[in-house]
């Protein structure tokens, strides 16, 4: 009995420490390898320190004779100076990423001045995998109604499909069950662009004349039909054409220009053309 | 009284799985995909609880879900519901004794779940068709609600048998009959 026990609770700590594993080796880029220096060095230093003491002492060095009484004095104003700076940089900080969101907001309004703008803060993601909608910190008190376009620094982030008093709910353009009406902005061709469940990156690129000229690196922005989206937000770059047999199905792939991953702050169009 | 006292329990897990799934397996996912916790929970009162329980909670989260971050209203409420009344089928047929069996149990109601969620938005709302892409998302976040299943299946057994010996007078195991 005592044995079963015990051999659940190892396999039940082995299953975590493998879970962890997996989730930090399918997210992480391995290539960065700064953060397995830092592990390395972190074994290494305290050695290396310990080395240059015994190597300082062995040389004489007078400062390893103070007196101790001197150094615990010392030692007590640098930890009460030490603190002092530490607070002061928590304040920094805090003031720090206030003025980033403050300068983010300034640039989106600056690039989309032709359009009246709330700004607004995402406060929830959806909990399914098959779908892309977000929750922002603005409702109907703001003026937020349905159908209403939001977008981000780099371009189209989706539309208000409803809202409450204080949030508002927003349908992705990655969302596979939303399609936004577009044009190629080299070609002027127009296209129909969907989420898909590849990625939170990638987008479907359908509905391609058959005679349009359709090239990688190829600009998507909205075209303005549809009643939704304004003209001209920029969607995203194609980055792979998938020619078949008959060029009327033809299709292609674009990424994203928005990075919805780390999206944290968007902003509301209330009204086309605003003053 | 205790009745009350393990209800409450039961919303307060449903908040705390709530906040879980929005929050920290946003970023703890594998290959970008999440587990469903909620599954696991409706299955656990379906088994454990019974009595329509299991069918009753799941509408209520499943709507309640819906209502904060869906797209439709109804259906998760309708899903998770089945699985609550699937838990209950089960618990009428197989032992819940097993670590195998409850993995097993996960498994299915996750396929379950999810295909008729998927099926549910290409139906409504005209979804591309990625058999692929949908195959890989249903494997991982399987994959991850049972491992989740493994690591927690001491507390959903413990539990399960305090909530059972408070709601329910006798299980009748079906198929010894």
């Amino acid at each position: 009995m005592y044995k079963n026990r015990k051999t659940g609770i190892i396999g039940i700590t082995i299953t975590i420490i493998i879970l962890i594993i997996v989730v930090i080796l399918s997210n992480t880029n391995l290539q960065e390898i700064s953060y397995i220096e830092n592990i390395f060095s972190s074994i290494v230093m305290p050695i290396q320190n310990g080395l240059t003491f015994l190597k300082n002492k062995i040389a004489g060095n007078e400062s390893f004779f103070a007196d101790l009484e001197t150094l615990k004095e010392e030692n007590e104003n640098l930890k009460a100076q030490n603190s002092k700076l530490e607070q002061s940089l928590r304040e920094l900080e805090i003031i720090k990423s206030e003025n980033e969101t403050l300068k983010e907001y300034v640039n989106l309004k600056d690039k989309y001045k032709n359009y009246q703008t709330i700004p607004a803060y995402i406060i929830n993601r959806d909990i399914s995998n098959f779908s892309k909608t977000i929750v922002i910190n603005v409702g109907e008190k703001d003026g937020i109604k349905p159908n209403m376009t939001v977008i981000a620094d780099k371009g189209l982030v989706g539309y208000v499909i409803s809202t409450t008093q204080n949030t508002s709910k927003v349908q992705t353009i990655i969302d596979p069950s939303t399609s936004v009406s577009s044009l190629i902005t080299s070609s002027r061709e127009e296209v129909i662009v969907s989420g898909t469940l590849e990625n939170s990156k990638t987008l479907k690129v359908e509905y391609i004349d058959a005679d349009a000229v359709l090239l990688e690196n190829d600009n998507l922005e909205t075209s303005g039909l549809g009643g939704i989206y304004p003209k001209g937000i920029y969607i995203g770059t194609i980055n792979k054409i998938v020619n078949t047999q008959n060029s009327i199905d033809r299709y292609a792939y674009a990424e994203t220009a928005v990075d919805f991953s780390k999206l944290e702050t968007v902003l509301v169009i209330t009204n086309e053309q605003g003053e | 009284m205790k009745k009350i006292l393990t209800a409450i329990l039961i919303i307060i897990t449903f908040f705390i799985i709530y906040f879980l799934q929005s929050n920290f397996f946003t970023w703890f996912t594998i290959s970008g995909v999440m587990p469903n916790l909620f599954i696991i929970f409706v299955l656990w009162i379906g088994l454990f609880i019974g009595k329509k329980t299991g069918l009753i909670c799941g509408l209520i989260f499943g709507i309640y879900i819906d209502i904060l971050i869906g797209k439709q209203i109804v259906i998760s409420g309708i899903m998770l519901g089945l699985i609550g009344l699937i838990a209950e089928y089960i618990d009428k047929n197989f032992s819940k004794d097993s670590r195998l069996t409850i993995m097993l149990i996960i498994s299915a109601s996750t396929i379950i779940y999810e295909t008729g969620m998927y099926a549910f938005q290409i139906i409504k709302w005209g979804v591309n068709i990625e058999i692929l892409a949908f195959l890989k998302i249903l494997l991982l976040e399987t994959l991850f609600n049972v491992i989740i299943s493994i690591i927690l299946y001491p507390l959903i057994t413990k539990l399960g048998n305090f909530a059972e010996s408070k709601f329910k007078t006798k299980t009748i195991m079906t198929k010894y009959f």
